[in-house]
């Protein structure tokens, strides 16, 4: 052996470092092994942190004391909150990255951490002993100890690069993929499948002279928020300057261009086998599948204040090198762009999240946890939200605790988890707001006041974040009874408490504050849209909070009944073949995660709740 | 949405339609205390005996009975945990088999916490208490399987054609709004609207009228199969049993012309254009000293009360007096017919100045019957009553309703303040109604609502 760790993280993309850092900040001795330290925290794909739902995922990371909140914080060029002209449950916050200096930034972060060790090198075999983690041994033969192994190998699993009618093996560009550790994991028995993602084609900014066709009116501008709205609660205002990027429309020349190179097209000519997201429709997709839609829009972005690379949002494809050239030039503004690099589609081996437990530890290996891609995902954000969850539960692993859970009531990451390990994969799994039952309350205004507490518990708050936020509920606390004590003029003229005035729709909060008419109301400069947000809309929408609280509680029950670990679900009686062996492959922890799984019937939870928590042998 | 075995379940335990006697059942540990609530039995019912008591619902739990106390004797047997059926203190309550009477005991056990029994629950209970033994494991198992998704939408499938159609058609329309809206909020940077914002209380509007119109159909679905309560008023001696008499063609209620001689309501069924329609006799509408006969002027107003339709009967014998006048106002909120009697003979009074609308017949003759029925048939909407599509279950009705319910509050949102609350709003309550109609026609997960927004619009970057 040449070294000793509580808890080694394969793979340095956005699950590993947030696993890392997390492991690392409990107070394990962690091994972070990658390739190469020039793509940590690397964006391959959209230069870009947030959007809808996944900006929920990042504030609640950034609540649980992660680090990529900060991150995208430190080194956006260009912030947008999304859903402004709704209400606050479904604003999410959007930012372009630099993506050099994002990665930098994270790597910094996981520098300063004393308990993260850097091991360059190649991922090779899991070392088991009694179906429980012992080690990793590298393919270069070194060999190291550690009780919890969390891998986070991203698209490298037997990645298959396709451009046209060139495969090339490969994670992702000029990357080489993961052989040794993928026959390694797959000896362990998981269940795989195959996924399929992509990427456009990167232009040369010095080749587009986007002043003249924004003049000519071939692009419109798009300009971030100003002032921007951070992503972290710890985050000061962001006073730096943003980039702006462009939109412009596909025409029926590029249209055409499709439909005449449809053949040499892998995804069309059956050479691509994997499953891609249906959200993320490739050029190809958008064309054939939908003939009767004239235009597609198309966002030029730059990768970063000073990077050269410009990345055309909505062009993905997997088409040869001079198709893409002509399709790029085909578009207005874009006759003379220069192309940098080619889109490109990527196969990769992913492992049904089924085979995972609430904690992202296999179920197979005792010690063994997966986050992001691998588990089917995609997005940054969905795989960073994994990567805290694995990170955290790789640290306590062996402890006497209990182990970090979240639930689908509080956390679009409880959510994220509990998809995953309850349906598994069919196509790479985005996080959406229409996902979360209660939407109303999984808010990004009140990220931390639902889950800062968690983190606390978890050992991953800090004493300098456990203080803001205290400060930060007891204004809160404060702001919702001063609501209730003050009372305000209405417009009828009459006097009533402020809270009673801020259910009219159109009485604004801001207004009443600005009005002088709410004198105890507190605010901290730094956080003030989350103070004013997280105020307005428990109060101005309690009848909807109300309702979804009062759901919850309704379901609780059977939330809150424990199925233990090793219930022998094929000795209840009267269960169909198919029903057991749905409940054994998933091992459902509580009767509504059992009810959740595709094809569970009421019926079948109600005979589960009548002999869990009964000996199953005195009955025989 | 799984169900528990801890609470307690009611259902009617006999088949639908009329019978003798129908019984109620209730299994769990709370169904002896429901059940005395129901009752006038003061004590504790003795084990696996019949006990005759009298059913007294609460108006504030059976709106539908208000001002109607007691309305049944009853016959209630309970059955101790572990010897019953289902393992279960169970307790039977035997009532005329009349479903209004049946449909409200179940309503009110339900009020009192009780909650309705899934289909099957009972057998299922049974089972798992260990009352069936494990050759019967194999019929549980179908059961169980028998409350799949899939076989829910065949379940659904095998309901009356029309209603499936109304249902799902409903069902349709909603899914493929909410699925707009839901891309609205998860796909703001399209550059187009999924719907356009002041269409959607437009579509919320639309389908609420749908849920409406099916509730509507559901109550004359209730009145086909149950019929409708006719009551017959007026003044004393003014002919009302004669003309009860002339319309069921028997001369059953005793006529004389001594004023207040039908003091208990008679009642008697007919056919009304094919719609069983039950006729009631009343006491004379009048003040009265006599407490046995003043009995029978409560119970005529009570049965008014209730009536679907009442008709109103005046003499044009004898002059019209102040207790027609009483007659004529106490019922001007009810739905009803105003008939002038004994047109054979010579008239006191001009009815055509007094009651322009009546309807002129001579209940002695039989002059003008004819067109009494035709306008008893077109006040009591009879005609629209074929070929409805019509709600029979009473677990449906409940969630059709609870699908209107979200329907209007989602149509508020839209509506506040004269703007609209965002979609996220009023997806809450759409989502709320989609639940409940879904209880009908099998559930969709949230993953065909994802495939319905990828299917139809080119999202995502």
């Amino acid at each position: 052996m040449n070294g000793s760790f509580d808890v080694i993280v394969i793979g340095a993309g956005h699950a590993g470092c947030e696993a890392a850092y997390a492991a690392a900040r409990l107070g394990a001795r962690v091994g972070l092994c990658t390739l190469t330290t020039d793509t940590v925290a690397h964006m391959p794909c959209n230069p870009a942190v947030g959007g809808t739902a996944k900006g929920h995922l990042v504030r609640e990371i950034d609540a649980l004391g992660g680090l990529m909140g900060r991150a995208i914080d430190a080194t956006g060029i260009q912030f947008k909150l999304l859903n402004r002209s709704r209400g606050p449950a479904v604003w999410s916050p959007r930012a372009q990255a630099d993506k050099k200096i994002y990665g930098r930034f994270v790597k910094a972060a996981l520098d300063a951490e004393p308990n993260v060790e850097w091991l360059i090198g190649r991922a090779g075999r899991v070392l088991v002993d009694h179906h429980r983690v012992v080690g990793l041994a590298m393919e270069d033969g070194d060999a190291y100890e550690s009780r919890a192994l969390v891998v986070t190998t991203g698209t490298f699993l037997n990645g298959l690069i396709h451009i046209g009618a060139e495969q090339h093996p490969a994670g992702r560009a000029d990357e080489p993929p993961s052989r040794e550790l993928a026959a390694s994991l797959k000896s362990f028995g998981f269940e795989w499948g195959r996924l399929k993602t992509g990427t456009p084609p990167r232009l040369d900014r010095e080749s587009i002279d986007f002043d003249r066709q924004v003049a000519e009116g071939r692009f419109a501008v798009e300009r971030g928020d100003d002032p921007p709205v951070p992503f972290s609660f710890l985050s000061p205002p962001i006073e730096r300057a943003q980039i702006d990027c462009y939109l412009l429309h596909t025409n029926d020349r590029v249209r055409d261009l499709v439909r005449a190179n449809i053949a040499r097209s892998p995804l069309f000519n059956g050479q691509i086998h994997g499953i891609g997201p249906r959200y993320c429709p490739s050029l190809e997709d958008k064309i054939v599948r939908f003939p009767d839609k004239e235009r597609h829009q198309i966002f030029l972005e730059p990768e970063g204040l000073e990077a050269r690379e410009i990345y055309v949002n909505g062009f993905s494809m997997s088409l040869p090198r001079d198709v893409q050239a002509d399709l790029i030039h085909a578009l207005p503004g874009l006759e003379s762009a220069v192309l940098l690099r080619p889109g490109y589609a990527v196969e990769y081996d992913f492992i049904q999240p089924t085979e995972l437990t609430r904690r992202l530890e296999s179920k197979r290996v005792a010690g063994l946890f997966l986050a992001g891609q691998i588990n089917g995902t995609s997005g940054y954000e969905e795989a960073a939200a994994q990567g805290i969850v694995a990170g955290i539960n790789a640290a306590h692993f062996g402890g006497s605790g209990s182990g970090f859970e979240l639930r689908r009531d509080e956390a679009y990451i409880g959510i994220l988890v509990d998809d995953l390990i309850t349906k598994g994969c069919l196509e790479p799994y985005r996080m959406f707001t229409s996902r979360a039952e209660y939407r109303l309350l999984l808010r990004v205004d009140n990220a931390d006041l639902r889950l800062t507490p968690r983190g606390r518990a978890a050992g991953l708050v800090d004493d300098e974040r456990w203080d803001l936020f205290k400060a930060r509920e007891g204004r809160y606390e404060r702001n919702v009874r001063a609501l209730d004590e003050t009372l305000v003029r209405s417009s009828s003229g009459d006097r009533v408490a402020a809270s009673h005035l801020l259910r009219q729709p159109e009485v604004r909060l801001t207004r009443l504050v600005a009005d002088g008419q709410l004198p105890r109301f507190e605010s901290d400069p730094a956080t003030a849209s989350v103070d004013v947000a997280s105020v307005e809309t428990t109060v101005k929408y309690a009848g909807y909070l109300k309702r979804q609280e009062r759901e919850i509680e309704r379901l609780g029950k059977e939330e809150r009944r424990r199925i233990p670990l090793d219930f022998p679900f094929g000795r209840v009686p009267g269960l169909s073949k198919e029903v057991v062996q749905r409940l054994t492959q998933v091992r459902p922890d509580t009767l509504g995660h059992a009810l959740r799984i595709p094809g569970i019937t009421p019926a079948a939870i109600a005979v589960l709740s009548a002999y869990v928590g009964r000996n199953l042998e005195e009955r025989q | 949405m799984g169900f528990s075995t801890a609470d307690t379940i009611v259902a009617i335990a006999t088949p639908p339609g009329r019978g003798g006697i129908g019984v109620v059942r209730l299994s769990g540990p709370e169904a002896p205390t429901i059940t005395r609530g129901l009752t006038t039995h003061e004590t504790a019912f003795e084990p696996r005996h019949a006990t005759l008591t009298t059913i007294r619902l609460k108006p504030d739990t059976t709106p539908a009975f208000d001002g109607t106390s007691t309305i049944d004797h009853a016959v209630v047997t309970f059955f101790p945990a572990p010897h019953s059926y289902t393992g279960e203190d169970v307790v039977e309550l035997s009532a005329h088999g009349s479903p209004v009477v049946l449909r409200a005991i179940v309503s009110a056990a339900l009020a009192s916490g009780a909650r309705l029994a899934e289909p099957g629950e009972f057998t299922l209970r049974a089972f798992l208490n260990g009352r069936i033994d494990l050759m019967q494991a194999e019929a549980v198992a179908d059961l169980i399987d028998a409350v799949t998704p899939l076989q829910a939408r065949t379940a659904f499938d095998q309901l009356q054609g029309t209603l499936t159609e109304v249902i799902a058609g409903i069902d349709a329309a909603l899914f493929d709004l909410i699925a707009r809206l839901e891309a609205s909020v998860d796909f703001p940077d399209e550059g187009y609207h999924f719907v356009e914002p002041r269409a959607i209380a437009d579509a919320v509007a639309a389908l609420r009228d749908r849920t409406a119109s099916l509730l509507a159909d559901a109550r004359r679905g209730r009145l086909l199969r149950e019929g409708l309560l006719l009551a017959i008023v007026g003044k004393p001696n003014v002919g009302k049993s004669s003309l009860f008499n002339a319309l069921i063609g028997a001369a059953r209620a005793i006529v004389t012309d001594v004023p207040g001689t039908t003091r208990d309501l008679v009642t008697e069924a007919i056919d009304l254009g094919g719609l069983r329609v039950t006729l009631v006799d009343t006491a004379g509408f009048h003040e009265t000293t006599d407490h046995v006969e003043a009995e029978g002027v409560v119970r005529a107003k009570r049965a008014q009360e209730v009536a679907d339709l009442t008709v109103v009967l005046l003499d044009r014998s004898r002059s019209f007096d102040d207790d027609d006048r009483n007659i004529i106002s106490q019922t001007a909120d009810a739905h009803r017919l105003i008939v002038v009697n004994k047109v054979d003979l010579p008239a006191a009074w001009t009815a055509c100045d007094v009651v322009p609308d009546a309807v002129p017949i001579s209940a002695a003759t039989g002059e003008g019957l004819d067109t009494l029925r035709a306008r008893m048939m077109t006040a009591l909407d009879v005609e629209s009553l074929d070929d409805r599509p019509e709600i029979t279950n009473v677990r449906h009705i409940a969630l059709v309703e609870r699908a209107h319910d979200g329907l209007t509050r989602a149509l508020e949102a839209t509506r506040i303040g004269g703007g609209s609350l965002t979609e996220e709003f009023v997806l809450a309550d759409l989502q709320d109604a989609r639940a409940a109609l879904e209880e009908i026609t099998g559930h969709r997960a949230t993953d065909d609502l994802l495939a319905h927004i990828f299917s139809r619009f080119c999202v995502g970057k």
